[in-house]
C-alpha cells in the first residue's frame, strides 16, 4: 500500500515538473528542427561553445513529419531542413523568412551548380545543406553485367533480388524518366501513361525500404537496388564491391536546405548558425559523418582524396540530374497509384 | 450513520449499486481524463475528416465528403481485410501459444510466479527496432537459422524466410504474445484448484476438465487477451515494413502515408481513422452492453 | 497431473527460448566490430565504452524510464479505479464510457499523436514530460482496466460481504480485500503499461520536446546512419540491470523470511 502511495507521489511530481526543465534561465537558445542524424552533435556542441547559444535539436524522419509539427505551432522553430520541393511550396505559401545575406557572408562558398535552381533561384530563402542523388547500387559480386539505367534494373532475371525506396513520388519519377517524359510533369495523364510500366516493375521487387536499404544489400538478400546516394556511399565505404551508378535515363538530385520559418523567435541566432555551418572546416566535418554530396565548394577542397573518390558522394561525369518540383494535389494521386499497384503485385 | 451505511453496503455487496454522490465523485477523474484526452482528440479527427487537404499538410476549412468517398475505394477495402486477417491469425496463434504459459504461471507458487512474469516481460524492455532487426539477422538467407539448418544438413539451400508473410506473422506474434499471456495469467491465478480437482475426481480426463471447466472460468481473461492483441495488431505496420519488406501495405501504412508521406492528405487519413474507430466503437459497445446484461442483469 | 505439468513446463521453456533468441542475438551483436551492425565481423567492447561518452543516448534512456514509471503509476490508478467503479456502480452510460476508454487503442498512433498535439496547442500546454506522460497514459490505462475487469468478472460477492460482516467500511473493504485480490491483474496491467510506454515511438514524436527525447526516438533517429552496436549495448545494459535488480530483490526477500 505504501509502495502504491509512493508511486502515485512520483507520478504527481513528474506531472508537475515544468516542461521547460533543463534549460538555463536567461540563456539564449536556438530551436533547430532537422533530419535525424543529419547534424553531428560535435558541430552543435562547438557552435554552443563559441556563441553561448543553447541549441534545442529536435529531429524528424520525413518532410511531412516536420511540416506537421511545425504548423501545429507547439514549438516555435528557428531553423528547419526541408528538401527542395518542400522549400518551393513553403515559399509559395509565404511560410519562410527572407534571409539577410549580410549576416551570411559564407554563402559565397556554395558551389555554382547549386545556384539558380528552380525552387529558390537566388537563395533568398534557403541555403543548401547537403545534397545527394537517387541511383543504382549493384553488388558486383553477384551481378556481373553492367546496370546503367532503370530498364536494366527491372529485368526478369533480377526478380526478387531488388530493393527500392518506399517512396511513391520517386518510383513515379523513375517511370517518367524511362518513358522519356519530363520528370516533374507529374500529371494525371502522365501517371496513367506510366502506370503499366510501374505495374511491370513492382512484382520484381523484394524489399521496399526508405529508412535503411543498405541492410538488405549488406545481408545479401538483394543484389541491386535504387537507393539514396548516402546509403550507397556507406555501402561503398564498407565494401568496394558495391558500385553506384546514376541511371542514364535521368536521376533525382535532392537538396536538403536550411531555412528559417516565418515568425522564428531567434532569427539572428539562426543566421549565425547558417553562417557557422557554411564554414569549410565545419562543413567538411559534416561530410565526414554523412558521405552525401557537399554543396560547399570550399569544404570539398578539404576532403581526403578517398572521400572525394567515392562515386556515390561525388558521381563522376556529367549526369542528367533534376530536382523535384512541388506537385500540389497530384501528390494524392501518386500515393494512390502506388498503393494500388503494390496491392496488385504483392504477395 | 456508520452502522447504517455499512448495513446498506452489506445488503448491496455482490450487486451493482446506483452511483450516488460517491460513485460520481470517484469516477470524476476518469471521466475528465476520457473527455479531455479521448473525446477531444477523437472529435478533432472527426472534424478533420470532413475538411479539405492543405498544400503543406494540415487542413483547409472547407466542408467536403470526398474523403469518405475515397475510403470506399475497393483497394482500401482489400487492405483493411488483409490487416484484419493478419491480426486475427496473430491473435489465434498468440492464444494457442500463450494460454499454456499463462496457465503454468497462474498455477505456480507465488515466488515462482513473479520470477516467471519478469522472465516473460524483460525481453520486451529492449528497443522494438533493435529486437526486430535481430530477427532480420536470424531469418536472413545468411542468417542464424539458415546457417544452423544448413549445418545440420536439414536443407540444401537457404530458406527464404525473410520478407515473407510468414516473417510478418512471426514478428507480430512475437510482439504481442506477452499481451495475451498477462491477462490470461491473472484470470488463471484466481482459479480454485478444488474445482479442477473435483472435475478430475468425477472422471473427467485432463482435456475435458480443461475444455469444460478451466476455459469457461478463464473466459474473461481470454476475452481481455484477445482485445489487447487483436486491436493493436490491426494498426502495427512497423513489423510489416522491417520483416515483410514493406511489399504490401497494411492499413497502418496507408494512414501513415497520409501524414508522413508525399500525400499530405490529413483529411483522408482522418476519414480512414474515423471509419476504423466507428467500426471498433460500435462493435465494442454492443459487446459491452451484452456482457453487462449477462453479468449484472438489467 | 505431473505429466501435464511437465508438458506445460516444456512448452513454457520453448516459448521463453523463442522470446530470448533475438535478445541473445542482440546481446551478441553489442560486441560486433562492424559499425553497421548487420553482419558479424569481430569482437570488441568499444561500444560499451562509447556509451560512457554518449550522453544523449543515456539521457534518453533516463527520460524513457521517468515517463514509463509515471505512466504506469497513473495508468494503474485510473485503470483500477475505472475497472472497479464500472463494476461496482450501475452507471447509465457504462458501456459508452467503457467504449470511450478503449478507443485510443484503435485510433492509429499517427492520428492520436497529431490530434493530441493539436489539443495541447489549443489548451496552451507546452510540450515536455507532462504531454508525453498524458499521451502515454491515454493508451496505456485501458490495458490495466481490461486486466482488472477480467479479474473482477465472476467475483465471488462473499468476499466483500465477509469483510463488511466483520465491520469494515466500504473503503476499508476496498483497500484490504479488493486490492489484494486484484493484485495479479494490477501487476499484469502495470507490466503491460510499462512495456508499452518504454517502447512508444510515434505518439511520442508528436508530443515530445527537444529536451525530453525518449530512447525509442533516439534509436529511430539513428536508423539512417545505421543502428550501431552502442544501441545494442544500451539495451543489454538495461536488461542486465533489470535482471540484477530482480535477482537482488528475490535474494533480499528470501533473507527476510
Amino acid at each position: 500500500m505504501t509502495r502504491t502511495i509512493r508511486f502515485i507521489l512520483v507520478a504527481v511530481v513528474a506531472l508537475l515538473l515544468p516542461p521547460g526543465v533543463g534549460v538555463a534561465p536567461g540563456a539564449e537558445s536556438l530551436n533547430l528542427f532537422g533530419w535525424s542524424e543529419y547534424i553531428p552533435q560535435s558541430v552543435i556542441d562547438e557552435f554552443t561553445e563559441e556563441t553561448d547559444i543553447e541549441v534545442n535539436y529536435e529531429m524528424y524522419a520525413s518532410n511531412e513529419e516536420m511540416l506537421a509539427k511545425l504548423f501545429s505551432g507547439a514549438t516555435k522553430y528557428d531553423l528547419i531542413q526541408p528538401s527542395e520541393y518542400v522549400i518551393e511550396a513553403l515559399v509559395k505559401e509565404g511560410k519562410l523568412e527572407k534571409l539577410d545575406k549580410a549576416q551570411i557572408p559564407n554563402l559565397k562558398n556554395i558551389a555554382p551548380e547549386f545556384r539558380g535552381l528552380p525552387h529558390d533561384p537566388n537563395l533568398d530563402y534557403s541555403v543548401p545543406y547537403m545534397s545527394g542523388t537517387v541511383g543504382i547500387v549493384v553488388n558486383t559480386d553477384k551481378v556481373k553485367e553492367p546496370v546503367t539505367g532503370y530498364r536494366d534494373v527491372f529485368q526478369e532475371k533480377y526478380k526478387n533480388r531488388i530493393v527500392i525506396l518506399d517512396d511513391p513520388l520517386e518510383i513515379v519519377t523513375w517511370a517518367l524518366h524511362t518513358e522519356g517524359l519530363p520528370p516533374n510533369a507529374v500529371t494525371k495523364e502522365n501517371i496513367e501513361k506510366v502506370k503499366p510500366l510501374i505495374a511491370s516493375w513492382l512484382p520484381l521487387v523484394k524489399v521496399y525500404d526508405s529508412d535503411s536499404p543498405k541492410t538488405a544489400l549488406l545481408n545479401g538478400d538483394v543484389d541491386l537496388g535504387i537507393v539514396w546516394s548516402g546509403e550507397a556511399a556507406i555501402l561503398y565505404n564498407e565494401d568496394k564491391k558495391f558500385t553506384y551508378t546514376l541511371p542514364k535515363e535521368g536521376a533525382h538530385r535532392f537538396i536538403d536546405n536550411l531555412a528559417i520559418p516565418k515568425g522564428a523567435p531567434n532569427k539572428a541566432g539562426a543566421h549565425k548558425f547558417i553562417d557557422y555551418v557554411l564554414r569549410p572546416e565545419v562543413s567538411v566535418k559534416i561530410s565526414k559523418e554523412f558521405p552525401y554530396t557537399n554543396p560547399n565548394a570550399e569544404a570539398r577542397k578539404l576532403l581526403t582524396p578517398e572521400e572525394r573518390a567515392n562515386p556515390a558522394s561525388y558521381p563522376p561525369g556529367d549526369p542528367k540530374l533534376d530536382t523535384f518540383r512541388d506537385i500540389g494535389e497530384n501528390a494524392v494521386l501518386v500515393d494512390k497509384v502506388i498503393t494500388d499497384l503494390k496491392a496488385q503485385s504483392g504477395s | 450513520m456508520r452502522q447504517e451505511s455499512t448495513a446498506f453496503a452489506h445488503a448491496a455487496a455482490g450487486q451493482q449499486r446506483p452511483p450516488g454522490g460517491t460513485g460520481w465523485l470517484l469516477l470524476a477523474p476518469l471521466l475528465c481524463w476520457v473527455v479531455a484526452f479521448v473525446v477531444a482528440p477523437a472529435a478533432i479527427m472527426l472534424v478533420y475528416s470532413f475538411l479539405r487537404r492543405g498544400t503543406l499538410g494540415g487542413v483547409v476549412w472547407e466542408f467536403t465528403l470526398d474523403n469518405y468517398a475515397a475510403v470506399a475505394d475497393p483497394t482500401y477495402f482489400a487492405i483493411i481485410v488483409r490487416s484484419i486477417v493478419f491480426a486475427a491469425i496473430t491473435t489465434l496463434l498468440c492464444l494457442g501459444m500463450g494460454y499454456p504459459v499463462a496457465y503454468l504461471i497462474g498455477r505456480a507458487s507465488e515466488e515462482r510466479r513473479n520470477l516467471l512474469l519478469m522472465l516473460v516481460m524483460v525481453p520486451f524492455w529492449t528497443s522494438f527496432l533493435i529486437r526486430t532487426y535481430a530477427w532480420v539477422t536470424i531469418l536472413k538467407s545468411q542468417g542464424l537459422l539458415n546457417s544452423i539448418l544448413l549445418g545440420l544438413g536439414a536443407i540444401g539451400e537457404p530458406l527464404e524466410l525473410l520478407y515473407t508473410r510468414g516473417a510478418v506473422i512471426l514478428g507480430l506474434v512475437y510482439t504481442f504474445l506477452p499481451f495475451m499471456i498477462l491477462p490470461i495469467y491473472s484470470s488463471v491465478e484466481k482459479l480454485d484448484g478444488a474445482l479442477i480437482e473435483a472435475a478430475l475426481d468425477l472422471g473427467a480426463g485432463p482435456l475435458r476438465a480443461f475444455a469444460r471447466v478451466i476455459v469457461p472460468l478463464t473466459q474473461p481473461g481470454i476475452a481481455a487477451g484477445v482485445l489487447l492483441v487483436f486491436v493493436p495488431a490491426l494498426g502495427l505496420y512497423a513489423v510489416n515494413d522491417i520483416l515483410g519488406g514493406g511489399r504490401v501495405d497494411m492499413i497502418g501504412n496507408v494512414i501513415e502515408n497520409q501524414f508522413k508521406g508525399n500525400a499530405r492528405n490529413w483529411p483522408f487519413g482522418a476519414a480512414l481513422g474515423t471509419a476504423m474507430l466507428v467500426a471498433f466503437g460500435l462493435t465494442y459497445w454492443v459487446v459491452s452492453r451484452r456482457q453487462r446484461a449477462v453479468e449484472f442483469g438489467r | 497431473m505431473t505429466a501435464v505439468h511437465r508438458l506445460l513446463a516444456a512448452w513454457t521453456g520453448l516459448i521463453l527460448l523463442f522470446f530470448y533468441l533475438p535478445i541473445a542475438v542482440l546481446v551478441l551483436f553489442s560486441f560486433n566490430q562492424s559499425r553497421l551492425n548487420v553482419v558479424w565481423t569481430g569482437f570488441t567492447t568499444e561500444w560499451y565504452a562509447a556509451l560512457w561518452r554518449d550522453t544523449l543516448l543515456v539521457r534518453s534512456l533516463k527520460n524513457s524510464l521517468i515517463v514509463a514509471t509515471a505512466t504506469t503509476a497513473i495508468s494503474v490508478v485510473l485503470g483500477t479505479a475505472g475497472g472497479w467503479l464500472l463494476y461496482r456502480y450501475r452507471y447509465r452510460a457504462a458501456s459508452v464510457l467503457e467504449t470511450l476508454v478503449f478507443l485510443p487503442m484503435i485510433v492509429p498512433e499517427v492520428i492520436l499523436g497529431v490530434s493530441l498535439l493539436i489539443l495541447f496547442v489549443v489548451i496552451g500546454l507546452e510540450l515536455g514530460y507532462t504531454t508525453i506522460v498524458v499521451s502515454h497514459v491515454t493508451f496505456c490505462f485501458p490495458f490495466v482496466m481490461a486486466a482488472v475487469q477480467a479479474r473482477l468478472a465472476g467475483l465471488d460477492p462473499a468476499l466483500e460481504e465477509a469483510a463488511l460482516d466483520l465491520g469494515a467500511t466500504p473503503a476499508q473493504a476496498f483497500a484490504k480485500v479488493l486490492v489484494p485480490y486484484l493484485m495479479p491483474a494490477i501487476v499484469s496491467g502495470a507490466l503491460m503499461s510499462f512495456t508499452l510506454s518504454l517502447d512508444e515511438l510515434i505518439v511520442t514524436y508528436f508530443t515530445a520536446s527537444a529536451g525530453t527525447r525518449t530512447l525509442p526516438l533516439e534509436i529511430f533517429g539513428r536508423v539512417k546512419k545505421g543502428l550501431d552496436p552502442s544501441l545494442n549495448a544500451i539495451s543489454t545494459v538495461f536488461i542486465a540491470a533489470t535482471v540484477l535488480a530482480v535477482v537482488a530483490a528475490e535474494a533480499l526477500r528470501r533473507r527476510n523470511r
